[in-house]
Formats: C-alpha cells, sequence, structure tokens
C-alpha cells in the first residue's frame, strides 16, 4: 500500500485532546488491514507518548509514518527534558504534578510500557527537549488473513 | 452476554442513550489508573472504575472496551456523557464499591 506520514502538533496540558494521534493512527491501520492485536500494540505505544507529552512537555510534535513493513514513530518535544532516563524507564517511578495525576495518569507506566510493545525504541533528552522513537516491525502474520 | 443483558438487574443505571447497548461483554477489567487500564485490558472488557474524566472515554475506544461502570456513585457530567454519546461509548453507574460491582458482574455468568 501507499506510505502513509502525518504529522501532529500536541499542546502543553491539553488533556482534552490528548490520544487524537493515537485515534487516527489506529484508523488508518485498521484501513491497511492490519490485526486488531498489532493495531492495539501500536494504538497503547503512541497514546502514552502522546500523554506523555501533554502531561511533562511544554509541547512538541509527532511524525507518524506506516509502510508495508514498519510504523515509525518520532515524539519531539521544546522541554525541559528528562532528568535521568533510567528512572523514567523505571515501572512506577513517576514525576507527574498533582493535574496528571488527578486527571488518572503519572501510574509511572508509560515508558515502560512503551518499551513492552514497541520492537525498537529510542530515547534521548536534555534541557531543550525529548526525542522518543519507535518502531513496530509488521510482518506477514500482523495482516487480517 | 451484551451490555443491555446486565442492565435488567436494576444494579446499573444507563446515563448515556441507547447506543452500543449490544456490544459484546468479553471479561471485567477495574483501575482508576489509565496506564494499567491501557496496558492491560482487553477489547470487550467491562472497565470499572471511580475516575470520571473525558480521558477514561479516550482510552475505552482505543481498546474497544464494552462499556464503562462508574461505582461508587462517582458524579459524572454532562460534557463525559455527551462525548460518550458521540463515541457510542455505554455508560452506566451505581452505588456499589467496586468489588461489589465485581462480584455482582461475576454472578452474572462474566
Amino acid at each position: 500500500m501507499e506510505s502513509y506520514s502525518r504529522e501532529f502538533k500536541i499542546q502543553k496540558n491539553d488533556i482534552g485532546n490528548a490520544g487524537t494521534v493515537a485515534s487516527l493512527t489506529k484508523r488508518e491501520l485498521k484501513k491497511r488491514g492490519l490485526t486488531r492485536d498489532f493495531v492495539k500494540t501500536v494504538t497503547i505505544g503512541i497514546y502514552e507518548a502522546e500523554i506523555n507529552v501533554v502531561i511533562h512537555s511544554y509541547g512538541g510534535n509527532c511524525v507518524v509514518k506506516i509502510d508495508d513493513d514498519i510504523v515509525d514513530v518520532v515524539f519531539q518535544d521544546i522541554g525541559p527534558g528528562i532528568e535521568c532516563i533510567d528512572s523514567a524507564l523505571t515501572p512506577g517511578f513517576s514525576t507527574a504534578s498533582h493535574y496528571a495525576i488527578e486527571n488518572g495518569f503519572g501510574a509511572g507506566m508509560g515508558l515502560p510500557n512503551i518499551q513492552s510493545v514497541s520492537d525498537e525504541m529510542k530515547l534521548t533528552s536534555s534541557k531543550e527537549g525529548t526525542r522518543l522513537h519507535m518502531k513496530f516491525n509488521i510482518d506477514g502474520d500482523c495482516y487480517e488473513s | 452476554m451484551k451490555v443491555k443483558d446486565i442492565l435488567s438487574s436494576n444494579t446499573f443505571e444507563l446515563i448515556t442513550d441507547e447506543s452500543g447497548l449490544n456490544n459484546e461483554i468479553i471479561g471485567i477489567f477495574a483501575s482508576d489508573l489509565l496506564s494499567h487500564v491501557m496496558g492491560n485490558a482487553s477489547e470487550g472488557n467491562i472497565l470499572i472504575t471511580v475516575l470520571s474524566n473525558i480521558n477514561v472515554l479516550g482510552v475505552a475506544s482505543l481498546l474497544d472496551l464494552s462499556c464503562v461502570i462508574f461505582s461508587h456513585n462517582i458524579k459524572v457530567n454532562d460534557e463525559i456523557v455527551n462525548k460518550a454519546n458521540e463515541l457510542n461509548i455505554p455508560l452506566l453507574k451505581t452505588k456499589l464499591p467496586t468489588v461489589e460491582t465485581i462480584l455482582t458482574l461475576s454472578k452474572m455468568g462474566i
């Protein structure tokens, strides 16, 4: 199928719209005939990353690319950065604000969830911003028969 | 079992319109932390929660959950009800605490 590429803007604290990238990507993956399990895997990864940008950063963007054999997603925000990546990857570790916790987030499971669902995840961070690159490989079994 | 089948008991009050009542129920998931729901709930699950905010609907929609039950008689505002109607996600309310809600559903055969 034709390659798909779409860029999304994500606003700081815009919790009402969080999930838009995940929801639109889910729709595209379903359209391409991918299995429910595969669609769910990608949706979880994107949703968690999207929430992270909304609740932790000053805002950012996301680029989703889909080809026949891969889903490639990059989230880039404009700061303030992750102080200690090792801690951030530890299940249960959280620096979430009261606002985020009131909205049901901040369990410290976002990055660990992303790590477990993606085939490859690269996380780099400085005070100027955090970049999260995740890849989901598509093989023959990922398509509905 | 379908969502409409659990409404007959009077334990649960439907607060959205009639859409989605034919959703098939496959198991129960209870949590008030959305990352736990996102990472662990499955398609067709009923979600039982006391968390009444708009993001619950985002997660329910992304995971294709069958319905959401708010336990402990939690107040659910109109914004959430309207959005759930738009997304065709049935919302139910009950006075029962979460554990009692699970036990009641379990007795119904879920």
